[in-house]
This record gives structure tokens, sequence and C-alpha cells, in this order.
């Protein structure tokens, strides 16, 4: 039974009996809040001295509590180190991609034989076959439909669930619900979470980020940290309407002077600040301010960096269809998300979205999943397969799905509307078993039905799989202790590999 | 659903058991050597039934429901583990109705058929397990099991009577001024109360500021805007005692004062341009309550009548156009406006009213108690669904919707001529935008006409490609064709998913064989992929080996019809388009004779055929087209977003329909009613012991904003107050300023907050006396550091390292807008104009949509209030400086360091173009290099420059510009770089 909550929920608050101890939390947080240096938190001395260089700064990753974006430990044993969200906005159809329905092929055109949900975005036709075959691949004999042949040879790595389900049929809830856990209020974003309860390993990186998403539907709340700590929130490379090769942090660079002279800037602006501290006293506010102009620089380095995919030999642009303009763009956000994961990057995120409503066929269901699946399937095998070759499926999650699925029904006569009552994603690599599908939605696909997994579920299993109890991580706001998965959430042990 | 509430279905099971009652004592009376009171013979009957239990019902109920309902695991408040657990039931009622199954709820919710009641949640059970619980509840749900825990004690909040003792309930007090050692240090009784702790904490107050600082820390404070040169060198000549009191007056009549505590406000009443969450539409018309507020705090308008306007503008005897653009205030929220359930978008809506409300003037939690009572506060659900009716009889929607997306509520200011004026405004409009659609669906027609001509060449050049041929060599196959590569790309894909339209099995045959002959040839000759991908398939060869028909290549001229592939398909197509030019002046044209012309018909006119133009016009079009597409629909974009609207404001009004009571929502869900609650104020803070009588004609509105300001309430000004206190010294006497609860902050020091407040109050709710009171006061002239006297500062240090008893000023970052305007008012480029729309666009326009395109633009000059506040995305420098989410009420911003801060300061060209300003300025005014360091330390931190300063400064800029300077930059660049770093170093961003 699922009920609205309010968003209150307040099972976790602790009495306020103890109020010193909550007076001493709130200190703690506030000091946490106000004092929180970015990226990383640097060795003052060295700074101080105008001498903090890049050998200095990877010295300074474990410093102690300081840096609210050190390693934490985590509640338990982690099977992955990070997570990669392939995310598929408007909605892919699961009954034509990984939950084929021979009921649905043979009773197309007729009505529904069972109930239509309460609420309905849209008047629904009749049951609607799909337009694609399945076939089985590999040892596991799972079957993956025509849209996704290369994905299809990865499927015993695959741990498909086809028994996701939401609660809000619109993109906007949805979306939320999917990225905050909440689709009536702002809440901090799974990349969030997983920040504030990770750390991250590489300080001149952000712990989450997100490439190329997209600005509607929750925008920026879909990424963002609420009430979280500032630093937890994802930055945003580019966004949907950019392409990939054209996707930047915001600020990164200087157009106007080269990088030596912006050090001999910096140089003189410690100065002025030093010299101030002299006079007004050391403050832990000012010292912040110093270090987080010393990040800012190295960042400005690490980032281009890191996307700069020029490093790669043409045998791994291939492999993510750069080569190919259909799947050039989607490829270079995959093989720039590897990068990051490569390089310590603790949440990133990608999304396959653009300046049209990408995977959301009202119409036309055919034509449209076929531009997609086209767009997207080659570069995902291809990070799968890359993933794999470098060792890094070892420790690295990665969850592939939209904000719902599709109905088996029909809207008009060739596409199919939302679905959040049962709907596929699939998970791959550390933690998780491969080969292996869990779930099942109805004879027709359209509820999920055994051991359904609400994204609730969804959610403490991922954080699980990171090592972290989902009704341990919280934090306090407001007078109660909130969580990702609010009062719900239980753990799909039986996907955990 | 199904619905029993929960009385009701207690009086069906009562009934049920006096029914058995009767009949026993039936069988009894005749039965008589089986003679067996009531219980006794329940228990006989069950020995059977006590079996069936054990076997078959307690291992289903322990594998499949005990994880979340036995012992402290009690999910939606029900148990399963105990008889009388069962029969109790949970939230929704009780779970069972012994010999009822059809009345039962567990019943109910194992069948799966109730998508809103469906148990267990993972995974239904199986018709067989079904059919034993059916039998068993059948059989009167024999159960010999007795509770062995009660669970989880739920959380309680207080009750009533210990609410009413709560710190927060009490009346305010009178408390009396306290005498204090120092008597000297007092100016106002302000000080007396603050000294008071210090003394008793052993702590001595920081000496007085200097008058630049005081100066500058006041007018940052009061208008948000560094002080000029010329108010800094008046400040320093007037020696008079009142010189400080006349700075505090004219800051309050700058109308700049408004700009900055308007602000203030804004960010409690969670101000925004646009709705955010699911759907972002631009909030047209919500800068009439924007400079609404600004008015309102220029006028000092009394706060008892700010919040009045704001809550039932509408319903005052002397409204007017103001009062009810006041009540913006209630429509602002966020809102997730393509929520399909009506009644939960309204129950969710109201939620945010009442949580709002509740945080903005009564600092508490009321959203809590949504679906419970509130766990800590003496706040109950019944409270929470009091204040609900009155809000559902507001009208917060408008009737109208484009789409699934509503409409919230706006009154119309508009006059006859106004709508004229849009009338021709609108069609302007739908021409423009007609205009690009129409050249739109014009060209896709004329692509797709092509198309279906060369229907036989795209068959044959789809020969040569599999499903990886990257778009690139379908571009080299498709040119030499005058084909579109992505036409010709989904034509091979289309034919891999209908390989077994009978209609393409010719192609798939070719194909075949093709493939075949690929095979063979594989070692003599280039293959034909790579010999296609060089270009040359039109140029045709008729050198090569000699092939029967049946064997054809791919590179074989496609006019040949020696290809099978033209041989078979060109007739039919040919007479699929003759048939359907002929059907097009003859409606009534019979199908041709022909079925596989008819096959040809349906193929070649099918849309998302084998031929589907691409949708996107991105792929669909050439480079010429798309940009002349591209301007139209801007064209089209751009006319929209800056024409005007007719002039109206978002605002509530009472609902037609009047309710009087609202059900309690059981845990918060509008399928799940509970008892009605009548109209009300929450019972803790009722200020008289009746239960108010509210009018039956309008929604209560009114009644509560008075209830809210009575003199009486123990919240409102105590709240307001605090705030007011929390922007001018950057932390509140009680720290958490939405939450005066019990999980809330304890007030630092109570006695002077109610003094305030009851004072508040005396002054006719009047804001800048208060701000007057606060500012001549000695705590907020004190230095920010204890300076020279070391004893003192260590002593603070170590005694109140969080400087909360306010030994020193609270030393506080710049925020957001003050970062923004002060670059922008000492670089000389700030625009002072106040009031007025921001938002480029018209109202419920899109802000995004799925394009993700930003066109919102944040290059005006103007004062940052006036730039747009767009929720889910907020202007960068907003996101970066602690901006609150405006989504939610916020009185204490915060204040990190994030190295994005330091990105944007570096590399932004509103803080580069405002250094190269100041340069240009400073270089034309001051030729010398020491006056010229004398006016720019002057400009930005009101005080006289040092010479080591001077001297770092020329050395700096002599560095730079020397010869040999690695890259020698122009004078003006380095200067640049000066008046840059200092805008951005701490003495800057810090308020002292």
């Amino acid at each position: 039974m699922r009920h609205i909550r309010s968003g209150c929920g307040c099972e976790g608050a602790s009495q306020g009996s103890e109020s010193e101890q909550v007076a001493s939390l709130h200190s703690r947080r506030r000091l946490l809040q106000n004092s929180a240096v970015g990226f990383g938190y640097l060795a003052l001395s060295s700074l101080l001295n105008g001498q903090a260089r890049a050998d200095e700064v990877a010295g300074a990753t474990t410093s102690g509590p300081s840096n609210p974006l050190a390693p934490k430990p985590t509640h338990f044993a982690p099977r992955a180190k990070r997570i990669v969200f392939l995310f598929m906005k408007g909605g892919p159809s699961h009954v034509d991609t990984f939950d084929p329905k021979p009921l649905l092929d043979r009773d197309n055109g007729k009505p529904p034989p069972f109930e239509l949900p309460k609420v309905l975005f849209a008047a629904q036709g009749n049951l609607l076959k799909s337009p694609w075959k399945f076939k089985q691949y590999g040892e596991s004999g799972l079957p993956v439909s025509a849209l996704f042949p290369h994905v299809a040879k990865h499927v015993d790595d695959l741990c498909i669930l086809r028994s996701v389900h939401g609660t809000n049929p619109a993109h906007g809830g949805a979306l939320l619900k999917l990225h905050t856990g909440s689709d009536q209020f702002v809440r901090p974003s799974m990349g969030a979470w997983v920040t504030y309860g990770l750390g991250t390993e590489n300080q001149n990186l952000p712990a989450f980020v997100t490439i190329c998403p997209t600005l509607a539907h929750g925008g920026v709340n879909n990424w963002g940290s609420a009430f979280l700590p500032a630093h937890c929130q994802g930055t945003p490379i580019g966004n949907a309407s950019l392409a990939a090769a054209a996707a930047k942090v915001k600020h990164i660079r200087n157009q106007r002077i080269d990088v030596g002279l912006q050090r001999e800037q910096l140089d003189f602006l410690t100065r002025f600040n030093q010299q101030d501290m002299e006079r007004a006293g050391r403050d832990a506010a000012l010292e912040g301010r110093l270090n987080s102009f010393e990040l800012a620089y190295r960042m400005q380095s690490a980032m281009p960096e890191v996307q700069d995919l020029n490093q790669e030999t043409e045998a791994t642009k291939k492999l993510y269809g750069i080569d190919d303009p259909v799947t050039e763009n989607f490829g270079r956000q995959c093989l720039m998300a590897r990068r990051f994961l490569e390089a310590g990057v603790r949440f990133v995120q990608v999304t396959h979205s653009d300046s049209e409503v990408q995977w959301d066929q009202h119409g036309d269901l055919y034509q449209g999943h076929t531009k997609n699946a086209a767009e997207v399937d080659r570069p995902i095998a291809g990070f799968l397969s890359d993933l794999k070759a470098r060792g890094l499926l070892k420790d690295t999650l990665v969850l592939w799905g939209g904000e719902f699925g599709r109905t088996p029904t029909s809207q008009g006569t060739d596409g199919r509307d939302h679905n959040p009552h049962g709907f596929t994603m699939w998970m791959a690599g550390a933690g998780v078993k491969g080969g292996f599908a869990y779930g099942a939605t109805d004879d027709y696909g359209y509820y999920a039905l055994e051991n359904k997994m609400h994204i609730n579920d969804l959610h403490a299993t991922i954080l699980h799989i990171l090592g972290m109890d989902h009704e341990r991580l919280t934090f306090r706001y407001a007078g109660r202790d909130f969580r990702l998965t609010d009062i719900a959430g239980r753990v799909a042990k039986d996907i955990l590999a | 659903m199904h619905k029993i509430g929960s009385i009701g279905s207690r009086g069906t099971r009562t009934m049920r058991f006096a029914q058995l009652t009767i009949l026993s004592g039936l069988w009894v009376g005749l039965l008589g050597p089986l003679n067996l009171p009531v219980f006794a013979q329940e228990s006989a009957s069950t020995a059977a039934d006590l079996e069936f239990f054990e076997k078959q019902v307690r291992p289903l109920l322990v594998e499949r429901c005990y994880e979340c309902h036995a012992g402290e695991e009690k999910n939606g408040g029900l148990l399963v583990d105990a008889k009388e657990a069962l029969l109790k039931g949970g939230d929704t009622g009780p779970a069972l109705v012994p010999g009822e199954p059809e009345k039962s709820r567990l019943i109910e919710a194992v069948r799966y058929k109730n998508h809103d009641l469906q148990m267990p949640p993972s995974k239904p059970l199986s018709e067989a397990e079904v059919a034993i619980l059916v039998e068993w509840v059948k059989r009167g749900a024999p159960d010999p099991r007795v509770a062995t825990s009660s669970g989880a004690a739920p959380l309680k909040g207080m009750s009533l009577e210990d609410g009413r003792q709560f710190w927060a309930f009490r009346p305010i007090s009178n408390p009396p001024v306290p005498t204090v050692k120092n008597s000297e240090w007092v100016k106002t009784p302000i000080d007396a109360f603050i000294l008071a702790k210090l003394e008793e904490q052993s702590l001595q107050p920081a000496a007085p500021a200097d008058k630049r600082t005081l100066l500058r820390r006041a007018t940052l404070d009061m208008t948000g805007l560094p002080p000029t040169v010329d108010e800094v060198d008046q400040f320093l000549a007037d020696e008079s005692p009142g010189a400080f009191q006349r700075v505090i007056d004219r800051l309050l009549q700058s109308p700049h004062y408004g700009v900055r505590w308007g602000r203030h406000w804004l960010d409690v009443a969670r101000y925004a341009d646009s709705n955010g969450l699911d759907e972002n539409l631009a909030y047209g018309n919500a800068w009439r309550y924007r400079d609404y507020v600004v008015q309102s705090f220029n006028r000092d308008k009394p706060f008892d009548r700010f919040v009045t306007e704001q809550v039932a503008g509408d319903l005052l005897p002397d409204q007017s156009p103001e009062t009810h653009i006041a009540t913006g205030f209630l429509v602002l929220g966020a809102k997730v406006l393509a929520e399909p359930d009506r009644e939960k978008l309204t129950m969710d809506t109201i939620d945010e009213q009442i949580d709002t409300l509740g945080k903005a003037f009564m600092g508490l939690t009321l959203g809590c108690a949504r679906c419970h009572d509130h766990k800590f506060d003496p706040i109950s659900q019944a409270d929470y669904y009091a204040l609900s009716a009155i809000f559902k009889s507001t009208k917060t929607f408008g009737d109208s919707n484009t789409g699934a997306i509503k409409h919230w509520h706006e009154i119309s200011l508009a006059t006859p001529e106004d709508k004229e004026r849009l009338k021709s405004i609108d069609a302007a409009i739908a021409e423009k935008q007609k205009a690009a659609s129409s050249f739109k669906s014009q060209a896709i027609t004329a692509i797709r006409d092509k198309a279906r001509e060369q229907a036989v060449d795209y068959l044959v050049a789809a020969l040569s490609m599999d499903l990886d041929t990257s778009l690139t060599e379908v571009a080299l196959i498709a040119a030499p064709l005058g084909l579109h590569p992505r036409i010709l790309h989904n034509c091979r894909r289309h034919l891999e998913f209908h390989a077994e339209d009978p209609f393409f099995a010719k192609w798939h045959e070719v194909a075949a064989a093709t493939r075949n002959n690929k095979v063979a040839n594989v070692c003599e000759e280039v293959s034909v992929g790579e010999e296609t991908a060089s270009g040359e398939l039109a140029d045709g060869d008729d050198d090569t080996p000699a092939q029967s028909p049946e064997k054809p290549q791919a590179d074989m001229p496609v006019t040949s019809d020696k290809n099978p592939i033209v041989s078979h398909y060109a007739p039919l197509l040919d007479a699929a388009r003759k048939w359907a030019e002929e059907k097009k002046k003859d409606s009534k044209l019979k199908p041709h004779d022909d079925p596989q012309v008819m096959a040809a018909h349906a193929a070649l006119f099918n849309n998302s055929g084998f031929l589907t133009v691409p949708a996107k016009v991105g792929f669909a079009f050439d480079a010429k087209t798309l940009e002349e597409y591209n301007r139209l629909a801007d064209e089209a974009r751009v006319l929209e977003s800056f024409a005007p609207d007719l002039p109206s404001a978002m605002s509530v009004g009472d609902a037609k329909q009047v309710l009087t009571s609202v059900p309690i929502h059981i845990r918060g869900s509008h399928r799940n009613l509970g008892q009605p609650i009548e109209r009300g104020f929450p019972k803790v803070m009722q200020t008289t012991i009746a239960d108010p009588i509210l009018p039956s004609h309008s929604s209560g509105r009114l009644e509560m904003a008075d209830w809210l300001v009575s003199s009486s309430h123990p919240l409102t000004a105590r709240v307001f107050v605090n705030r007011v206190w929390r922007w001018h010294f950057g932390v509140g006497l009680v720290g958490s300023t939405e939450n005066f609860g019990v999980l809330g902050d304890a007030p630092t020091h109570p006695e002077l907050l109610d003094w305030l407040a009851r004072n508040f109050i005396q002054s006719g709710w009047s804001t800048k006396q208060l701000h007057r009171l606060i500012m001549r006061s000695s705590v907020y002239q004190m230095a920010s550091s204890h300076g020279d006297n070391a004893a003192a500062g260590e002593a603070a240090e170590r005694i109140d390292p969080e400087n909360k008893w306010l030994s020193k000023y609270r030393m506080q970052r710049l925020d957001a807008e003050q970062i923004r305007d002060s670059i922008l008012a000492v670089s000389g480029r700030l625009d002072e104009t106040i009031g007025g729309k921001s938002v480029p666009l018209r109202n419920r326009q899109f802000v995004f949509d799925h394009t993700s395109i930003d066109h919102t633009k944040y290059d005006s000059l103007k004062r940052s209030l006036y730039l747009p506040v767009i929720r889910n995305n907020l202007y960068t420098m907003f996101e970066q400086f602690d901006f609150p989410d405006p989504t939610m009420p916020t009185g204490s911003r915060h204040s990190t360091t994030v190295a994005p801060q330091a990105l944007l300061l570096l590399n932004s060209e509103l803080v580069m173009d405002s250094a190269d300003a100041l340069a240009s300025q400073l270089l034309e005014q001051h030729a010398e290099v020491g006056p010229r360091v004398q006016a720019l330390i002057k400009q930005l931190f009101a005080r006289e420059a040092s010479d080591a300063e001077v001297q770092q400064i020329d050395q700096f800029v002599t560095k730079l510009c020397s010869a040999t300077h690695e890259t020698s930059v122009p004078p003006e660049r380095a200067w640049s770089l000066v008046c840059q770093s200092l805008m951005i170093s701490n003495e800057f961003f810090m308020v002292r």
C-alpha cells in the first residue's frame, strides 16, 4: 500500500529531549555548511606561502575531517566504488526493449483485458504489439529486442530490473522522483546523497558530474544538493541543448588572459588577502576563500584534461561510435564518463536527450525509438566493453533507464503513453548478478507484479551496493533526519552478486 | 478504493458479532447437551480451524507479511502477528471482518485488484494462497496468537497543555530591562539585555567600530550597496553627536532600502519568476508582487497590515488592486502543474500554502501534520485539516489550462483598450508561428516527395550497407545518387526490422545473394562496400564478370534493369504512384487489381515507413533550409517573448463554494478520508478558549489574517522581529528562523526577543522604528574583533567561539546580490532604475521546455533584485553565492565557500567587464600612480591606501607591462587585473 506522503515522515528524527546533543549537531552542521571548501581543502600553511602545487594537493586528499569531500568510510563493505547513470530522457518503452510480451503480440488491437489506472495522462487505445522482434542472447539467453543488437551482446553482464515502478505519470514529477526521491518537494539528488555519504577520490574534480543534462522537467533540482552542503551538488557539463563536443563547465577558462598571467594575478591577490588577514586576524571563512581560489585554479586545468578525448586512440573512439555522426554525440558523452570515472569521480550521469523530447514517443513509436536506439546502442556497448577491458566494471555500478516506461496500449494509432506503473531499468557491473532478470510485469507489461521495485527501493539498492545503509544515510534539516528514501525503500537483495 | 471508514466497519463488526451471539444462543437452547458458553463454543468450533490456521495460515503470514507487519515493523500502522492487532487494523481501519472476506481489507489487498491497495508489495500471493486466506476469514479468522509486542511506541508530540507552556506558545511577556554594571555602554534597552548576558559570561563587548567600517556596514546592510566616496567624506566630516543617526535616517529614506529589505522578505515568500518543479512556466506577473513588497518596505507599511494583505487582501473591506496583488504570496509556490490527479494537485498545493504560512509568519513546520499529528510540536492533524479547509475554500487555480498544464489563478487588471490591443498582438504572434510551421511542413513534404520519387534508388543503395554502416559512409553512398543520407540510414534499419514483410521479401533475397557473392569474391576484388563508399556507384562498370540476374551486385548501375531490385520494384512502385495520382482525382477509385501494387502503395506512402523523413529538423533539412526555418521560428519566439501581456496579477480569490470542513486525510492520502474537521486555527495558538466562528459565505482567510496579527498571537511578532535581527546580525536570537518549535533553536536572549516583539507591536508594527532601535544600539556599532584588547579577545574565543552572546560584531560575507551590485556600483556600471517586469518571457510561456535552451538573459545592469529568478535554473552568480532555494521560505541564507565561486570571480564577464570599466576610469582620472591607488582603495574599501599598498600595486603593474615580462600587457589590462583582484578580495567581500 503506497500512500501520498507530505514528505515529512519523521520516523528518523530523534527526540528533542537531548537538546544539547541537538544543539551541538546544529552548530557542527552550520560549521560544515559555512566553511565547506568546494572540491577539497588544502593544508593552509603551504597555501599561505603561496607555494601550493599539484603534488601537495595529492597529499591532501586524505586530509582530516575538515575536508568534507575526503573519502569517507562506508557503513559496510561496498560492492561498487562509483556509479554511472545512463539516463534515457523521455521514457523508453520496456515492452519494446528488454521486457518481451508474447500476449501483446497475440492480442494486438484488442481492448486491454485489465483495469487501467484511475488517473490517466491521456486517453488510451487498444493493445499495441511491439514493432520489434526479440532474440535470446548470451549464455543466460535473456531476450533483447532488435533495437539493441550491440547492448544485447553484453546481456550476460546485465541485471535487468523488469519490475521498477514509480508514482508520477508526468515527465517533471517522474524525473524528480527518480533523481531526488520526491516529486513534490525540492530534495537532494541521489548524486548529492552519494557525494555526501562517500566523499570523493579526486580533490581536483567535482565528486558528482552530470554530462549534458536536460534543463526541463526539474532542471537543476535533478542534480542539486537542496539542503545538503553545497559541495554535494552536481557539476553540469553543458546541457542537453549543446553538442557533447561543446559541453563545458561554466567559467572554466578565462577568455582574456593566459594561465601564466592568471597565476601572477592570483599571487597578487593572495598577498593582498594575507595582508588583510594580518590586520583583521585569522578566520576560517577568510582562509577558506583563499583556498577556494587555488582549488579553482587547479580545477581549470584538471577539468579540460579529463574532457580531452583527443588523448584516446582511434580504436577507442570507434568503439564508442565517435566515428559515426549518428552515435558520435552520445559516444562522446560515454567516453567522457569513462574518463571521469577513471579519474575518481564518484557519481557520473550521462543524459541521452537533445532539443527534442527524446524517448517520448506518444506517436510514431517505431521511428522515434529506432532513431534513439541507433544513437545509444553502440556507445553503450562500447562503454561496457571499455569499462570491462580496463577493469573498471569490477567496482563501477552502471545504471540504465528512463523516468518511466511506456504503455502496452496505444496512444493514437502508433504511439505509447507514459507508464510509471511498471517498467525496466538495468544495472551492470559491480555488485549485481549478470545475465539476470529480476521481477516481472503482468502478461501485457502494464503493471509491475513480481518483486516490485519502487523508485525508493531502487535508491535503497543503489546505496546498498555503494556500501551505505539507506536508513542510516541521513541529514538533519529543519528538525528532522532526511533520507534519500524518505520513509520507504527496500534493498532488492536478490540482485546482489 | 473500497472505502471503509473506521467507524463504519467497526459498526459492521459489532453487528456481526451480535448475530453470532444470537445464533449461538439458539443453538445452546436447541442442543442442550452440547451446551457451551459462547466463547467455549467458538474455540470448540475452531479446533479444526486452528489446525487449518497453524498449517496453512500462520506460515503464510510469517513468510509473506511479517517482514513489514510484525513486532517492531508496523508499516501503515498494521500488525498481523496477533489476533487483536488484525481486528484493530492499521491506519485505514480493521484489516479483517471475521466471516466476511468481501469486507476484509486484508483480502482486498492480497487480491491485487485495487491498484492503491496491493499486498505484499513486491510479489502477489498465488491464487492458492489467496484462497487460503479467504477460507480462513470465512471461517471467522480463528487465531490463537496474542500480542507479544505492541510495536514501537509512536513518537508523540506535546500535549496541548504542555504546548501552551512551551516558550514559543506562551504569551509575549513584559520583561524588565535588566540593570548592568557597565551602564555607559547602554544606548538603548537592547544593549542592556545583551550586556547583561555578556556580564553573566564574563565577556566584554568589543570597542566601537571606526567610522569608516560602521558606515560601510550600515550602508551595505540597509541598501545592499557600498557607500560612495562622497558619503564616506561627509560622514567623516560630521563630528556632531547625531551623525550616525542622520546616516540611519538617510539610509531608511533611500529607495534602495526597499530593494534590500524587500529582497529579504522575498526570501521568506519563496519568490520566483517561474514555476520550476515539473513544468517550468514563466510567472510573467510575479514582478507585481515583488514591486509591492519593495514599496511596502519603503513606505514602512505596518507589518500587521502587510501580513493581512498577503493572506487576505482580496477580502479586505478597503481592497484595491494593490491588496489583490499582495495575495500573490499564496500563489507563488512551486506547483506540480502537470499533475493529472486533480485532487492530489489541490491538496499538494494547499500543503505548500500551509507550510509557507506556517514557516513565514509563525516559524512552525505545520506541513509535518499532514499525515499524522506533529511528532514534536503541539500541532495535531486536525489542526492541519482545519487550516486546509480554509485554503480549500480558496481559489488558487484558474479555470483554464494549456494541455495537461493547469493555470494558476490571476485577476485581470486590464482595460477594454488593453484587451483590444492584445488581440492584434496575439494575432501577429499566431501569424509568425504559422509562417514557421507551414514552412516546416512544406519543406518536409518536398523532401518526402523527392524520396518517394527515388524509392528504387534507396532500395538499391541500401544493399551496400549493413546496420553498422556509419552515417559518414552512408553519406558517401547517398551523395552521387542525390539521396538523403539520414533517410537512407533509416531505410536500412527499416528493412532489417521488416524482414518478414512480404513486400520486402525480394529485397532480402537479393541482399542475401549479394552477401554470398561478396564472400565468394572477397579474395579477388575490392569489397563492394569500399568501392561504393568511394563514390563510384553511378559510374557503372559493364566489364565486371558476367553475372546472372540472380547474382547481382550492389554496384550495378541503378538504372540497369539487370538489377533485380530495379526490375522487381520499379514497376510496382510506378504503378503505386500512378494509382495514388488517380485516387487523388477520384476518391471512389477501386483498389488496384494487383495486390502487390497495393502493398507497394502502402509501403511508399507510409510516413513512418522505409522512406521516413527524420522528425528532427536538424536531421531532415539541409543547412540553408534549416537556417531559414530557425530564423522564422526564432522570429516567432522573440515576438512572443517580448510581447506584452494583458495586465493581470497572480492572486487568490474565494472559491464559489465555501467548504466548512475537510476530512482528515489518513496518512495524507486524498484517497483515504477520515472524519471531517471544521475550519479553524491550531488549538495551541487559539487566542481565546472558544473556537472561532467563521463566516459561511467566505473562506475564513480574513479571519485567519486577523488571528495572525492579533496582539495576543504568540508568534507573529516574535518571528518577525527575530527575522529583522537575523538580517542585521547574521544570526537570529532564535537561530532557526523558520522553526520556533521543539526541534528549532531556543532563543539565546528570550527576554530581549519578547521585549522587541512587544515594543514592535506598541510602535504600530513599524519596521523602520525597529531598524532605528537596533542600529542606534552599541551592539550594532561594535567592532568585529576585540582588536588590541587581547585578553577580551582571548576570553571571547575561549568562552564563546560562535559569538552567540555578541561580544563583537559578526563579520559576514556579502550575499549574492550585494556582491553583484557592489561590483557594478564601484565600477560605475550600476543602473539604479527601480521596478518593472524582468523576466523576458510572456506569462505562462515555457522558461524551459524539452529543448533545454536557455533564453533567459542576465545582462541587465539593474539591481540584482530585478534579475529573473528562475526556479530549477538560477542565475549562476545567485546559485554559486547561496541564493536561497526559491521554493521554500528562507530567513537565514547560508554562506558557503566553494571553488566554483572562485572560477566565476576569476573568469566571468560580469567581473572582468567591471574591472575594465573601473580601470579605465582610474587611468583617465589620475595620471599618477599614487593618487590612482588612493582613489581605488577608497572607492572599494572606504579607507586610505597604505604606502606599502601603493608600492605593491605599482610594482605589479610595472612588472606586467615591462617589455621583458613573458607576456607584456598594456596598462589597461594590468590595471584591470589589479581592480579585479581587489574586487574579489576578502576585504571587499566581507562586511566587518
